[in-house]
């Protein structure tokens, strides 16, 4: 049996899963205490069950999302090495923010020596403030890590936790390095403390069984192994509700994803049961990180949006939400109140609801009904509108090859999949719009619960390879290696696939669930002078976010 | 996050699936480095940098600058196709006002592609700046433009294109031709009967520093922008009068690189050569994008900058003062132009060798003296390719009687033993092959 939780604004929503069945959903309002609203939501969601049963538990929360933007983190100094460009005390983040000596260039070379004087001093600046956490980092890392972990050397006893830049990613991003080891570093204590936590209501339920956190990219991660990446676990919403999408429908060909919510409406692309995923990473209140997520768009848009007309008789819904809708006792119609008007909804008071319509609708003449149907047609449109900007704002991404501006489709969907609250009122003003078929897959409204529950561990590595100066390196997994010239594409393919794996199953994968793809892949011969004096090769895997096998298997 | 002063948009395409041949300079691995450099700068997080995606420009498109022979299927390949639709992609973003400036880093590069095009010249085949400027010049209807060429080589066949052009100014900031490729751009070459003055060279020794090129710039090239007034600046901007190219002799750098982009304010500045992959282009290419943007560029600074660059000598200071003298004297001085009755033809021959296909030509090329238009313009083709060809150019906005005689040059040229006759009508927007 699995359980899955999801922690949203206004609900938190857990599922039951057993034997590709849904045993049992629940609802509760989220609380500002968030273990507390974990506690009751636990002990709701397995009241009638036998915890020995519970064989996976996956936690999809807002915990370090909140900490970041009621910046709730813990002091924490950065000691850099940046070297030539773009100016680097504009990247300056934390109390306690020290550049060094030292430079390497964009091939991992070093071009300026590190100076212990000049660092230890950097550090003990930091520690004199009373700073316990760091984190290190230079420009190129991924290209070569040697002058982080030469820093942590050095100062290793002077802190308690130290936080190295080049292994929050594989990709090229100085400033969002920067941020994202920030981020991690300063995280890790409230982390530490929500996964202990946790650990303790469920050890006291008897549930021993493997728990998960969901990433914003689909995929999760051992509760254990999180720590190591607080970071990684914001923001991972929308995440979840994509993955129910997946789970609760084939998701065959190119499909749109959309879940409607109250106050927003997120989409998302899943092309051959695949969502797409973001080039760089999500946005952290003011922070430009380097955390993979899937490629979701929100819009102000849901049941509960303000809706307002003007005079000519356009109708304007969103972004805004004020309270509940009428119906439920609110004070502003919105367009739950035209889903009771027009029975499509049988919730809170329908006389409110009419009324509410009625109102909106006198100044341009147009009774309760006519005007609820207005406001139907008119989120249909603004959410097929933004559909149409989402898609196209993917097919105009940058590319870089011949191969890719000739041949490369577009992305175009061939059918949507709706969920959320209002999805069965809407689809067919949305499918209508777009001109597309539509789906309301059942258990809709709680596909976010599903969706983590259902997600499986994805990782991803980055592998750099230049036989000129020999050396071969994988950031994710700091590995580095010496290698001779005769290394080739082949070599690295199989260097990159072992690593991979051990990296997923360090993150708590099932060695069954194992299953990554090729994301990048080039190979550059070094030309100097009119003769080749080696191969600049690069590798990008990933293990894309999908199911648990078992679900797919028997779906 | 960083903000940009001034919007700037970025047309990005390293083309790493070609190459001229395996081992040629022109090659996958040459923008792998400055790709690397922009995307670890986070350049394309900051505020008010747009990058756009490339799309191919069409045989249209080449067809409103170059005659390609026999046919434009023969003499370009995707890449050249890419590379000029980058940069008109670059000019859409500028024009239609979403950014106040872009920089198209493609690559391969076009200012050694002249009017006629039977090959590779100088790692050229399509001129990706005027393909792009006469794009401009039909979509968006902008007449005056300038050229701002700092390749370290002569932008031989810009000149060309644009040799007629009155409306076209073309500068050109290059290593002296008797010490480079492609041996041209002398300060007596200044346009044609047409368009005298509306070409300009400015061949500079080699060793030439940041101290000498600035010098130029402010000196010469902005007093003769000031003078001209486009209604756009363009910039050719090849990276080899770096200190460390390995196949040209300047001084230049990176940081010299970046104030002379802010000096100039391009409206569009375009990437030509520049083969120093890791040890100038990186750092050169950034601090042109910081530059455009209106950004600080004082961290800028190649590696071994301290260690390598080298102050220009003396002499070569009193030097350019002196070029910069006598220059300013033929350019910004009027003079007295000897009279040419509207009507005259007048022709000149020239002799052209495409280095990289091995290819010789010889041209015939005429034109009609006109105080109306841009004037009629024939040229005549043979080559080693064996292959005799006329092409005749109705310029853009040509008067009654250029487009009269136009008609007359044709219909003449197709009852001659021709291999390929070419029509180009700018007037009518037309392309004909007979
Ligand atoms: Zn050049
Ligand atoms: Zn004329």
């Amino acid at each position: 049996m699995i359980l899955g939780l999801d922690v949203g604004g206004t609900h938190t929503d857990t599922v039951l899963i057993d034997n590709n069945e849904i045993l049992a959903v629940n609802k509760i309002p989220t609380e500002s205490n968030l273990v507390q609203t974990l506690k009751t939501a636990i002990n709701q969601a397995i009241s009638d069950v036998d915890p020995f049963q519970i064989e996976r538990l996956v936690f999809s929360t807002t915990m370090a999302t909140n900490a970041i933007i009621q910046n709730q983190l813990v002091e924490t100094g950065m000691i850099i090495s940046a070297g030539p460009g773009i100016d680097p005390h504009l990247f300056a983040v934390g109390p306690a923010y020290s550049l060094v000596e030292g430079s390497l260039d964009h091939q991992g070379i070093e071009t300026w020596p590190l100076n212990k004087k000049d660092i230890l001093f950097a550090a003990g600046q930091i520690k004199n403030k009373g700073i316990k956490t760091i984190g290190i980092v230079s420009k190129f890392s991924v290209h070569n890590p040697i002058h982080e972990i030469q820093i942590k050397k050095w100062v290793t006893k002077e802190f308690q936790h130290i936080f190295l830049g080049h292994s929050v990613s594989g990709s090229l991003n100085f400033p969002r390095r920067i941020t994202t080891t920030y981020l991690n570093a300063a995280l890790s204590k409230m982390h530490n403390e929500f996964t202990a936590a946790l650990t303790k209501i469920l050890d006291e339920k008897g549930c021993h069984a493997p728990k998960f956190i969901l990433k914003p990219d689909g995929g999760t991660v051992e509760l254990s192994k999180s720590n190591l990446f607080p970071a990684r676990t914001a923001q991972s919403g929308p995440a979840a509700s994509v993955m129910g999408a997946l789970a609760l429908d084939k998701c065959k060909g190119t499909t749109l994803a959309l879940d409607i919510g109250g106050t927003t409406t997120d989409m998302a692309v899943i092309v051959d049961g695949v969502p797409l995923r973001t080039p760089f990473g999500i946005r952290l209140g003011n922070f430009h990180t380097l955390i993979r997520s899937l490629m979701t768009h929100s819009i102000g848009l849901g049941g509960d949006s303000e809706i307002k007309v003007n005079k000519n008789g356009i109708f304007k819904i969103g972004p805004l939400r004020k309270g509940r809708p009428v119906a439920l006792g609110g004070k502003v119609p919105t367009p739950t109140d035209a889903m009771i008007t027009l029975d499509l909804l049988n919730i809170g008071s329908k006389t409110a609801a009419i009324k509410a319509m009625s109102i909106l609708g006198a100044s341009i003449d147009l009774d309760a009904k006519s005007t609820a149907e207005h406001v139907m047609l008119e989120m249909g449109n603004a959410i097929a509108q933004s559909v149409k900007s989402f898609v196209n704002y993917i097919n105009s991404r940058p590319v870089y090859t011949i191969k890719e501006v000739f041949y490369e489709q577009k992305i175009e969907p061939e059918r949507l999949v709706i969920i959320g609250g209002p999805a069965s009122q809407l689809a067919k003003y949305i499918g209508e719009s777009l001109n597309l078929p539509y789906e309301v897959p059942a258990h809709a409204e709680m596909a976010n619960a599903i969706g983590a529950a259902l997600a499986r561990v994805t990782t991803e590595i980055t592998l750099q390879a230049d036989t000129r100066r020999g050396t071969v390196i994988i950031p994710e997994a700091c590995f580095s290696k010496a290698i001779d010239p005769a290394f080739d594409m082949d070599d690295a393919v199989r260097l990159a696939s072992s690593t991979i794996r051990e990296q997923a199953l360090k993150f708590g994968a099932d060695p069954e669930e194992i299953e990554f793809s090729v994301v990048e892949k080039q190979n550059f011969n070094m030309i100097r002078n009119y003769s080749r004096v080696g191969q600049n090769i690069r590798l990008k895997l990933c293990i894309n976010p999908g199911l648990l096998p078992e679900w797919k298997r028997n779906f | 996050m960083i903000k940009a002063p001034r919007r700037t948009g970025l047309v990005f395409f390293p083309a790493f699936d070609w190459a001229i041949s395996p081992t040629h300079p022109e090659r996958e691995e040459r923008l792998l480095y400055t790709q690397d450099q922009i995307m670890e700068e986070g350049i394309l997080d900051i505020d008010g940098i747009e990058e756009y995606r490339v799309r191919p420009a069409t045989f249209e498109d080449i067809r409103r600058v170059h005659f390609c022979i026999p046919n434009e299927e023969a003499v370009t390949t995707k890449s050249h196709l890419i590379s000029a639709g980058g940069c008109m992609v670059a000019a859409d973003a500028v024009l239609t006002g979403e950014v106040e400036s872009a920089f198209a880093l493609v690559r391969p590069p076009g200012h050694h592609a002249r009017t006629v095009v039977l090959g590779n010249r100088g790692f050229c085949n399509i001129n990706i700046e005027a393909v792009m400027i006469e794009y401009i010049r039909e979509k968006y209807g902008i007449n005056r433009i300038a050229i701002v060429d700092t390749d370290c080589h002569h932008g031989d066949g810009t000149q060309d294109i644009y040799w007629h052009d009155p409306d076209t100014l073309f500068i050109s900031i290059h290593q002296d031709g008797s010490t480079l490729y492609p041996g041209s751009g002398f300060p007596d070459e200044d346009g044609g009967p047409n368009a005298r003055g509306s070409t300009v060279n400015i061949p500079l020794p080699p060793r030439t520093g940041e101290k000498g090129f600035l010098f130029v710039l402010d000196e010469l090239v902005m007093p003769i922008l000031d003078k001209f007034k486009p209604e756009l600046i363009i910039n050719s901007a090849g990276q080899d009068n770096h200190f460390n190219d390995p196949i040209t002799n300047m001084n230049f750098s990176a940081r010299g690189y970046a104030a002379l982009t802010s000096r100039l304010r391009p409206d569009l500045a375009v990437l030509e050569g520049g083969y120093a992959v890791e040890n100038a282009l990186p750092y050169v290419n950034l601090g042109i994008i910081l530059a455009m943007a209106g950004l600080d560029t004082s961290f800028v600074k190649e590696p071994n900058y301290d260690r390598d660059y080298q102050e220009q000598p003396e002499t070569i200071t009193r030097y350019i003062e002196d070029l910069v003298r006598d220059l300013k004297d033929r350019f910004l001085k009027d003079h007295k132009m000897p009279y040419l009755k509207s009507g005259q033809i007048i022709s000149r021959t020239k002799e052209i060798y495409y280095d990289t296909d091995g290819i010789q030509e010889s041209q015939n090329e005429r034109i009609r003296s006109c105080h109306d238009c841009a004037g009629l313009l024939s040229i005549e083709s043979r080559s080693s390719l064996g292959l005799h060809t006329m092409a005749i150019r109705i310029p853009i906005r040509a008067c009654d009687a250029c487009q009269k005689m136009g008609s007359l040059w044709y219909s003449k040229a197709l009852k001659n033993s021709f291999d390929y006759v070419y029509l180009q009508n700018r007037v009518q927007n037309t392309y004909e092959v007979f």
